[in-house]
């Protein structure tokens, strides 16, 4: 398994870990609870090193990648950024990640079990281009900032106002005399930021957050915590929402796809999707009406057939209640739907509803 | 009979690059085709009159023409035939290849 280079000082602080991605993961440092209330209404710091992070150079690059996923990526200047999805010709996903153009290459922050996968895809995909990827995961760390106060907290580690840094846009600062990339990501569907920093600049700049910002009260979270951020608000995971059995118009991907810019891979097929109205299945967030909490890959029934499935569970301290993220068959796609969900105390009912999940 | 160990190119194909040839005045020429990523099926062709062949170009010779082609791409285009369509309803240099599997819609794009 997989560390990041911070794991001997999170564990230090306190905290429990567990394995996800292939990576051993701080879970948590204190309790949900507490950790929720600081990511939600505070500032939270994460460690997110296990995120894939790949180096693409050469002056071809950006048009390649353009090529092999939805976004059009050709619209990129330097300091932007945006999501795409990386598809297989039959339009399914084979990664969700984020491009970033800075001066002299390109940054991808891709899905931790992928970044294999996907620069080995770009690579399979170079013929003459001169594109080359370079995994520099391995060489860096990255923290993420999330939660309404860190904007603050960035002002006064970096002296730099960000409130206007629009998503997947990108700037230099210096945190602690690190120099740090600093990009507006909303990682958990609220405000935050992803801060890449050299491998032995870590802890350095790990330590510096929790003195400078313990006036605004910032704590670490874990991924327990992260997760039950990430389902209220719908933002899909890979290994659980997306994965190569789902196109991206199922897992409410619209915004990171581009119908007007030609040809990439699989284009045919989800344009060919959209056009006849085919999407056969839907994202949806699922209310459990009981205390059961519902498993990942449990069924969904309605009138004794299957109508979907479950991505994630978690319960939710906003609503009280316990939530999921499923896939519903289209018909059944709406909200006010009571659904059946297949569990080990016999079928409970839920209640499919929009995302984001509204306390 | 499909010879999948070479790229042919019809008769007609190589008068065209001869005509595209001599119409830029090129004194030393050949056709370069290869294969991109993208387009809807996974690869597309690519075809261009050169002047010379790049240093790793397999060259294969054929009615008068040399064909270039880069390694990686002739793993993809082995047993190809390079034809050409004109007239009203021509689609102009047309690649016939074997190793296609699927096509796109707009015939541009193929896996293999």
């Amino acid at each position: 398994m997989e560390r990041s280079p911070l794991f001997e000082l999170q564990r230090r602080m306190g905290a429990s870990f567990g394995e996800a991605f292939g990576w051993e993961l701080p879970w948590a440092f204190s309790n949900v609870l507490e950790e929720y209330e600081t990511a939600t209404q505070g500032v939270a710091l994460l460690d997110r090193t296990y995120t894939g992070r790949l180096k693409a150079t050469g002056k071809d690059a950006l048009d390649l990648i353009n090529r092999l996923s939805t976004n059009k990526l050709e619209d990129l200047s330097q300091g932007q950024g945006m999501s795409t999805v990386l598809t297989s010709n039959k339009a399914r996903i084979l990664d969700f990640f984020v491009v970033l153009r800075l001066d002299e290459h390109l940054l991808l922050l891709t899905s931790p079990q992928n970044r294999q996968k996907v620069a080995e895809w770009i690579d399979r995909y170079t013929f003459l281009e001169e594109a080359l990827v370079e995994d520099i995961t391995d060489t860096t760390v990255m923290l993420s900032l999330v939660g309404p106060k860190a904007p603050d907290l960035l002002k006064e580690l970096a002296g730099m106002r960000l409130e206007g840094l629009s998503l997947y846009h990108w700037i230099n600062a210096s945190i602690g005399e690190v120099d740090v990339m600093v990009i507006r990501t909303d990682c958990a569907g609220v405000t935050g930021y992803d801060l890449v920093i050299p491998a032995n600049d870590g802890e350095r700049v790990w330590e510096a957050i929790l003195q400078e910002g313990s006036d605004l009260g910032v704590k670490p979270i874990g991924m327990e915590t992260l997760d039950i951020m990430r389902v209220e608000r719908g933002v899909p995971l890979y290994g659980r929402e997306l994965s190569e059995k789902i196109n991206p118009l199922e897992a409410n991907l619209r915004h990171s796809i581009s119908f007007n810019k030609g040809c990439y891979i699989g284009q045919e097929v989800v344009t060919r999707l959209d056009t006849y109205k085919k999407v056969q299945k839907h994202l949806m967030g699922l209310v459990v009406e009981s205390d059961t909490v519902a498993k990942p890959d449990a069924k969904l029934m309605m009138d004794g057939k299957e109508a979907g499935f479950i991505t994630s569970a978690v319960r939710s301290p906003a609503l009280g209640k316990h939530i999921a993220l499923a896939y519903v068959r289209s018909a059944h796609a709406r909200a006010g739907v009571k659904i059946g969900v297949a569990s080990e105390e016999g079928e409970v009912i839920a209640e499919v509803v929009e995302l984001p999940f509204s306390s | 009979m499909v010879d999948l160990s070479t790229i042919s190119i019809t008769e007609k194909a190589a008068e065209k690059v001869k005509y595209f040839a001599a119409r830029d005045n090129m004194e030393t020429f050949g056709v370069r085709v290869g294969v991109k990523g993208g387009g809807c099926s996974g690869l597309m062709y690519n075809l261009d009159i050169a002047s010379e062949a790049q240093p790793n170009d397999k060259i294969i010779e054929e009615h008068g023409v040399k064909i270039f082609v880069d390694k990686k791409s002739y793993v993809f285009l082995a047993g190809t035939i390079l034809d050409f369509s004109d007239g009203l309803n021509g689609k102009g240099f047309t690649f016939h290849n074997p190793q296609a599997k699927t096509t796109c819609g707009c015939g541009v794009s193929f896996s293999a």
